[in-house]
């Protein structure tokens, strides 16, 4: 048969956060009126999904529902630093300090309605858009709750800072690279199963199974719409992608020439979330976006060599070089049956 | 050239309208109509986009020239959610998280309308070939796959509407649960604004002179002839900087147009600001350059040799990071070892191809900030660097991040923006930049192509001994992020194992190639390819199942990384079973065991593909076609 099929897998680690500095953010939250919640802070979607999981985070701790969670724009004038969109820390780093935000904010609402109602703080509890005092018959709306604290002069707000407990590494002359560059870190595997065709030599990708510890997911959907994007990202640096330099002039400078995956092109991923919960953060969250991809190129190469024999040091496994090296393994191998026939 | 009247129905309305023949279709809709939901990502018919119904057939506008469109019915993203009511495919896109950064999505939804109305009955399959001429970067298709589905057995009855709808969050628990993402109906109606879909009154357009050459030294710059041209505002090259000149993620050594010298092809060394995008572009044709070639430096080891040409006066070895790892005695280790291996592997250099091109608006408000609207990932550290570049205090910068279509640390750095403040300053006019896809990907950063050494020492039991990496990277012309990546690279490049004699090395190397930057898994992708590749060499010599010779050797809870920190737990345990036994791993050494195993073709893998150009497909196959 043409077409051999293989399986190969990888496992990876990855820091969350920045890395070998300390890590920052902030926010703000207000309880608003009709019992919605404001969040701002200095942070945008990049497309990973960090406004959903940030209003779930805000909707959990204030106790409303996330579609009436209002996040306001990224601008440096406008909000709280939350640093850069990148090193798979939005989640962490921002969904806890809106977490810590919210809290707060709550706090001052349940403080006037403690005492309003003459309970203890402690008995009060909130959801779903409501307040409510444990074993009384008092509960009414987030949206009456809220109008009850301006009628006392309160407004419903809080803000939160959350910085990391790490250090740079000793990299200087000399240095031997010790330090605390993060304070979560997340582990996963991959397995990969492959077709080669050795008359063309092109690989497919026809599954990807998925093992990724994210602490705690907040939204899975959210954290398989990562895990299956990284993945293709990376079939697509194992397989094809190459942008190409000739003496500092690139040759492949469109998508015609810099080949990148389509909806052909893709395994079909199986997502396996594993919770860890981080002990530092108040949410126990970690992070997903880069660790996705780190296991995927050793996962697909160490199952072409699986399923043909040959192994490509150097990247991409295009058709052309996974033919040379199948040429040139049975020519090594008819020499050495001819060699034993000696 | 003479504006022609284009007399046609546009999302159902008669448009009668003189437009510039030179336009293409997408322009027109874009630019005169200001049906923005219809994005640009390539210009050239590749990623789809740009995608619209002309006479109800599925047409690329970036390839159609306007004057083709005279008297045809056009139907843009618009026209599908008209009254603000999605459609049920949108529904879906949204029920199923299929949109990430939603550039592509606009498109995609069209292409995924049109599969339906080909075939409303399209399995899974036939709806990938249906969507193969539409790129996505970010979602990797699967959720886009699921939304099809959805819509198809929605619009056929086999599934109520109601499988459109939340998740049940009644309980009122909200975390662990797959509520729809709040910005999906905004991307899958073409509603949100990225910021090449944004405009001015007053706006001025921009357009940048790059460099042809690799290295070379600008000897004279004339600008004269441009700025002599009618609907000219302004043209701008390192000269007009007021401050301190130079951005860059880790060390400042890029200034925000070419100063002195040119470092790689594609580098910026003027900007121009006009009444319209082709004046600007004439007015860039217009500048003169005098350079003096240099010898130029492409290859990293080539260039950390004595006597190679020098990028950066300032690193005469062309180091820009080295990154050092050392625990216990790696020789020793070696010594006592019963096998060692080594290996040498290599990665190229990748663009980050993010759908939505560079962007940007920029305007001083009526405070005198300046202010930058793009698609930033790092707005804190742009603000600070741009405030000295400009001489500005830190109060009068302003960066505002807009809807970012697909990063993936591309657009961490700090590349064009500082352009668009200073055109602002100097015409005090609004002004926006948008690259095309080529000046995308000719000027802006890769990952690392990298060269790694590996060698590692194990016992016959598969306890690794010691492990010794070198690896070197390409980091271009400039630094932006090659510091972090190497350090990142090094801190992780032996893998979740206990190890106890460790010597890793990182070089970023500056040559006169394309910058290298950040980009999603920043450098550990790199180092820990080889590392996991290494794995499998040594299973398949010690008779080791992979699973095996990874368990062996994994960290667990408590142990000391190689950069000496105590972990707290350590999942890697779980995720090594979780792995195994949802792939139903049949265990045994990799010693090219495919043509033998018992695991493959589960129900959980897709069928292969069989289009284009196939041979020897076995018999089911054949039977299938």
């Amino acid at each position: 048969m043409a077409r051999k099929r293989g399986r190969g897998m990888a496992a990876c680690w990855y820091g969350i956060a920045r890395t070998a500095t300390i890590d920052r953010a902030a926010a703000w939250a207000e309880i608003d009126d009709g019992g919605s919640a404001k969040i701002v802070t200095g942070v945008t979607e990049i497309g990973e999904g960090i406004l959903t999981v940030l209003a779930q985070i805000a909707a959990h701790e204030i106790g409303v529902k996330p579609e009436h969670v209002v996040i306001g724009d990224n601008d440096t004038a406008r909000a709280p630093e939350a640093a850069h969109a990148g090193a798979s820390r939005q989640t962490y780093m921002v969904g806890n300090v809106v977490a810590l935000a919210s809290r707060e904010a709550r706090q001052r609402l349940v403080d006037v309605m403690a005492e309003m109602w003459d309970v203890s703080a402690e008995t009060i509890r909130t959801g779903n858009g409501e307040i409510w005092a444990e074993n009384t018959n008092h509960r009414i709306s987030m949206g009456e709750a809220v109008a009850c604290a301006k009628n006392r002069g309160v407004v419903p707000i809080g803000s939160a800072t959350f910085g990391t407990d790490t250090t740079g590494i000793m990299d200087g002359k000399g240095g031997d690279g010790s330090g605390r560059p993060w304070q979560a870190y997340v582990f996963g595997c991959q397995v990969a199963e492959v077709e080669v065709d050795t008359i063309t030599g092109e690989v497919q990708v026809l599954a990807v199974w998925a093992a990724h510890d994210v602490g705690r997911a907040v939204n899975p959907q959210g954290v398989e719409g990562q895990i299956e994007g990284g993945i293709v990202q990376a079939i697509g640096q194992a397989l094809m992608e190459d942008y190409q330099l000739n003496d500092g002039h690139t040759s492949t400078s469109g998508f015609a020439k810099y080949i990148l995956p389509t909806s052909l092109d893709v395994p079909r991923v199986n997502s396996i979330i594993i919770e860890d919960p981080d002990p530092i953060g108040p949410l126990g969250v970690k992070g997903i976006g880069e660790p996705a991809m780190v296991p995927t190129i050793p996962a697909v190469m160490n199952a072409i060599y699986d399923a043909v024999g040959v192994r490509v040091f150097d990247l991409p496994a295009t058709p052309e070089k996974i033919l040379l090296a199948m040429r040139e393994k049975a020519r090594r191998e008819a020499t050495m049956a001819m060699q034993a026939a000696e | 050239m003479v504006d022609i009247r284009l007399n046609a129905t546009i999302n159902g309305r008669k448009v009668s309208r003189d437009a510039k023949p030179h336009l293409r279709l997408l322009d027109f809709l874009r630019d005169d109509l200001n049906l923005t939901g219809n994005k640009e990502g390539c210009g050239a018919g590749e990623c789809g986009t740009c995608s619209v119904f002309v006479d109800g057939v599925l047409m690329k506008s970036c390839l159609m020239p306007v004057a083709k469109a005279q008297g045809a019915q056009i139907d843009t993203i618009e026209s599908l959610a008209k009254s603000g009511e999605l459609s049920v495919l949108q529904k879906a896109f949204h029920k199923a998280g299929a949109s990430q950064c939603g550039y592509c999505i606009p498109g995609m939804v069209m292409a995924a309308t049109a599969a339906l109305r080909a075939n409303p009955f399209a399995d899974r399959e036939e709806i990938k070939e249906r969507l193969g001429g539409n790129i996505c970067r970010c979602t990797g298709y699967q959720k886009i796959f699921d939304a099809v589905e959805l819509a198809r057995d929605v619009q056929n009855g086999r599934l109520p509407a109601t499988a459109l709808l939340e998740t049940d969050t009644a309980d009122g628990e909200v975390i662990g649960k797959s509520v729809r993402r709040i910005d999906a109906p905004s991307k899958v109606s073409g509603r949100l604004k990225y910021a090449g879909d944004m405009t001015m009154p007053g706006m001025l357009y921009v357009q940048v002179l790059r460099s042809p050459h690799a290295h070379a030294r600008i000897v004279s710059i004339d600008t004269s002839a441009a700025l002599a041209m009618e609907g000219v505002e302004s043209v701008i090259t390192s000269a007009d900087v007021p401050g301190k000149d130079g951005f860059g993620v880790f060390v400042h050594d890029q200034p925000i147009m070419a100063r002195d010298k040119v470092r790689y092809v594609g580098e910026a060394i003027a900007a121009v600001a006009a009444e319209d995008a082709l004046t600007a572009k004439r007015a860039v044709a217009a500048i003169k350059v005098v350079y003096e070639r240099l010898v130029p430096v492409f290859d990293p080891d080539e260039a950390m040799r004595v006597g190679a040409a020098v990028v950066h006066d300032y690193a005469p070895d062309n180091i820009t990071k080295h990154i050092p790892i050392r625990v216990g005695d790696v020789e020793a280790g070696f010594a006592e070892s019963d096998l060692v291996i080594e290996e040498n592997y290599s990665t190229q250099a990748i663009e980050h191809a993010y759908l939505e091109p560079e962007a940007g608006l920029a305007y001083v408000d009526h405070d005198d900030v300046v202010t930058v609207v793009s698609p930033s990932q790092n707005i804190t550290h742009h603000r600070h660097m741009l405030a000295r570049i400009i001489a500005r205090p830190i109060s009068k910068v302003r960066f505002i991040m807009s809807p970012v279509g697909g990063g993936f640390g591309g657009k961490e750095d700090m590349i064009y923006q500082g352009m668009l403040a200073l055109l602002a300053m100097k015409t005090m006019r609004p002004v926006r930049l948008v690259y095309t896809r080529e000046e995308s990907i000719i000027s802006t950063a890769k990952r690392h192509p990298s060269r790694t050494t590996l060698r590692m020492g194990v016992m016959r039991d598969g306890r690794i001994r010691a492990l010794a990496m070198r690896m070197v990277c390409d980091g271009g012309a400039y630094g932006l992020s090659t510091e972090g990546v190497m350090r990142k690279a090094a801190i992780l490049a032996a893998g979740p194992y206990n190890i106890p004699n460790v010597r890793i090395d990182t070089f970023g190397i500056y040559t006169n190639n394309t910058p290298s930057g950040a980009f999603r898994s920043f450098g550990a992708l790199q180092t820990q390819f080889a590392t996991e590749s290494h794995l499998d060499i040594i299973a398949e010599r010690l008779g080791l199942d992979p699973f095996e010779i990874r368990r062996i050797n994994a960290m667990r809870d408590g142990a000391t990384t190689h950069t000496k920190q105590k972990l707290g737990s350590v999942s890697l345990m779980r995720a090594l079973d979780a792995a195994e036994q949802a792939s139903g791993w049949e265990a045994g050494a990799p010693a090219v065991r495919g043509p033998t195993r018992g695991d493959l073709a589960h129900d959980d893998v897709r069928p292969s593909v069989t289009l284009g150009a196939r041979f020897g497909a076995d018999d089911t196959q054949e039977a299938a076609e």
